[in-house]
């Protein structure tokens, strides 16, 4: 224990600020639950995924200014984003927006991994530690009424009929990210868990409106783009492993969807606004649900 | 960037408390490495890489407009990760609550100083890069604010004895 008479001197200043460092509530580097294990991707791997997901360049070194890199500085800038010569990053392109996917390391995968199955669907498994709230720990922003939605975001709101489905069980705003919109159903006999635990369904809105239609592929990409059609419009299902989204919205703007690593989701435009559901349904199920929207 | 992104983040949210810490090292992080062509090779990697993270936390502290509350807050439930030593010492939750208040109470080149030499265990010469000032107004500068932290704990004593 201190004694109080030593932090009036240097010394006893100085011993006392460091062993307060370890005391202090530091933010981390990456999101983690209340109980300390990581839900997301760390900053290096979505900044990498970021630098990745940029637009190419040409087909020679790179060049800074007009004026050609040294090789070695090359080597030493990859090596020090950790960058793979094939980025783990995945872009797609939907009208208003540059999505990418940045897949999270091997070695820090969630277990149990998500299986990618068109049809196939994973049951929910009991978790002792359910939080109280559907979607909390999902970073989606301020918690709102249903009814507050169209006031606050001045959105209508539009939800699925599917009679899987009852009224949402918690509802999110996020002003940060233009009002973006998230609505959460548990899991339940009719609806298995994502890879979030007690979580069943997540579907989100955010705006896009512009056309500026994009598409990358990385090779080695653990996370497979499939593309399809909800109620006549282009979207995609993305399944395999687990992975992150972040975007360029219609005004450049980067936006970071959530700080999660995320399963089996489909994400769609249908001309005035984007939309994506994370489930583990499978692929039609989750397509017959989008389009059951109105 | 991986060996240096916790200690990245612990300065971003050491010089502005009130804005999102992961957000700032992100952008930073690209800065960073925008910035490579610039960097002189064979110089230590991690002030360089904290200075820009400092620029852009000051940045975001000025967009923020006044600090508001305090600057820094307690951990819940402080992990003791290790057994103190010899020279190490445990802190009572009142006297960290103090000390808090007193950081808080620091003009931002102070707390700054403090926490980059005390907090983030940087060196002198560490510190100097990352907040881009001499090595000889890092002595100056963390002299002057122990004295002026000394000064504000001293009336929070006050305060709380009353």
């Amino acid at each position: 224990m201190t004694d109080r008479r030593m932090l009036l001197d240097d010394h006893g200043l100085e011993a006392a600020l460091r062993a307060l460092s370890s005391e202090i509530d530091w933010p981390t580097s990456a999101p983690a639950a209340a109980d300390g294990t990581p839900i997301g991707p760390d900053i290096a791997t979505r900044v990498r995924a970021r630098v990745a997901s940029r637009e190419r360049r040409p087909r020679r070194w790179w060049t800074y200014g007009g004026r050609p890199l040294r090789r070695g500085l090359v080597l030493a800038l990859l090596a020090l984003l950790g960058l793979a010569i094939v980025a783990g990053a995945v872009g797609l392109g939907l009208p208003g927006l540059r999505i990418t996917l940045g897949e999270p390391p091997a070695s820090v995968l969630p277990s149990p991994t998500v299986t990618s199955s068109p049809t196939g669907s994973r049951p929910p498994s009991p978790s002792p530690t359910l939080p109280p709230i559907a979607g909390m720990r999902l970073l989606l922003g301020r918690q709102v009424a249903l009814e507050d939605v169209e006031r606050e975001t001045g959105v209508p709101v539009r939800l699925p009929k599917d009679e899987r489905l009852g009224p949402p069980d918690s509802v999110w705003i996020d002003p940060a990210k233009g009002d973006q919109v998230a609505y959460v159903w548990k899991s339940s006999g009719d609806l298995p868990e994502t890879l979030e635990a007690g979580v069943g369904l997540v579907l989100m809105r955010f705006d896009g409106r512009n056309e500026d239609a994009f598409y990358d592929k990385a090779i080695h990409s653990g996370t497979t783009l499939e593309r399809v059609k909800v109620a006549g419009h282009d979207g995609y299902w993305i399944s395999g492993d687990p992975h992150f989204f972040f975007y360029t919205d219609a005004n450049g703007q980067f936006v970071e969807d959530s700080r999660r690593w995320v399963g089996d989701a489909l994400i769609w435009n249908d001309g005035t606004a984007t939309y994506r559901i994370e489930s583990s349904l499978g692929r039609d199920a989750t397509i017959t649900i989008a389009e059951s929207i109105e | 960037m991986r060996r240096y992104q916790d200690v990245a983040v612990r300065t971003a949210h050491l010089i502005c408390p009130e804005t999102d810490a992961d957000d700032a090292v992100q952008e930073a992080f690209i800065k960073a490495f925008d910035a490579l062509p610039r960097f002189r090779e064979g110089s230590p990697i991690r002030p360089w890489l904290l200075r820009i993270v400092a620029n852009e936390a000051r940045n975001r502290r000025r967009s923020a407009g006044r600090r508001q509350g305090l600057a820094l807050r307690a951990a819940d439930a402080a992990p003791q990760r290790t057994a103190p030593g010899p020279e190490q010492i445990v802190m009572a939750a009142e006297e960290r609550s103090e000390l808090l208040a007193a950081l808080g109470t620091l003009r931002d080149d102070d707390r700054e100083v403090l926490g980059a030499r005390f907090l983030l265990d940087l060196s002198e010469i560490e510190t100097a890069d990352t907040l881009g000032i001499p090595r000889g107004t890092v002595k100056s500068r963390t002299s002057r604010a122990l004295g002026r932290l000394r000064e504000a704990l001293t009336a929070e004593r006050r305060g709380a004895d009353r």
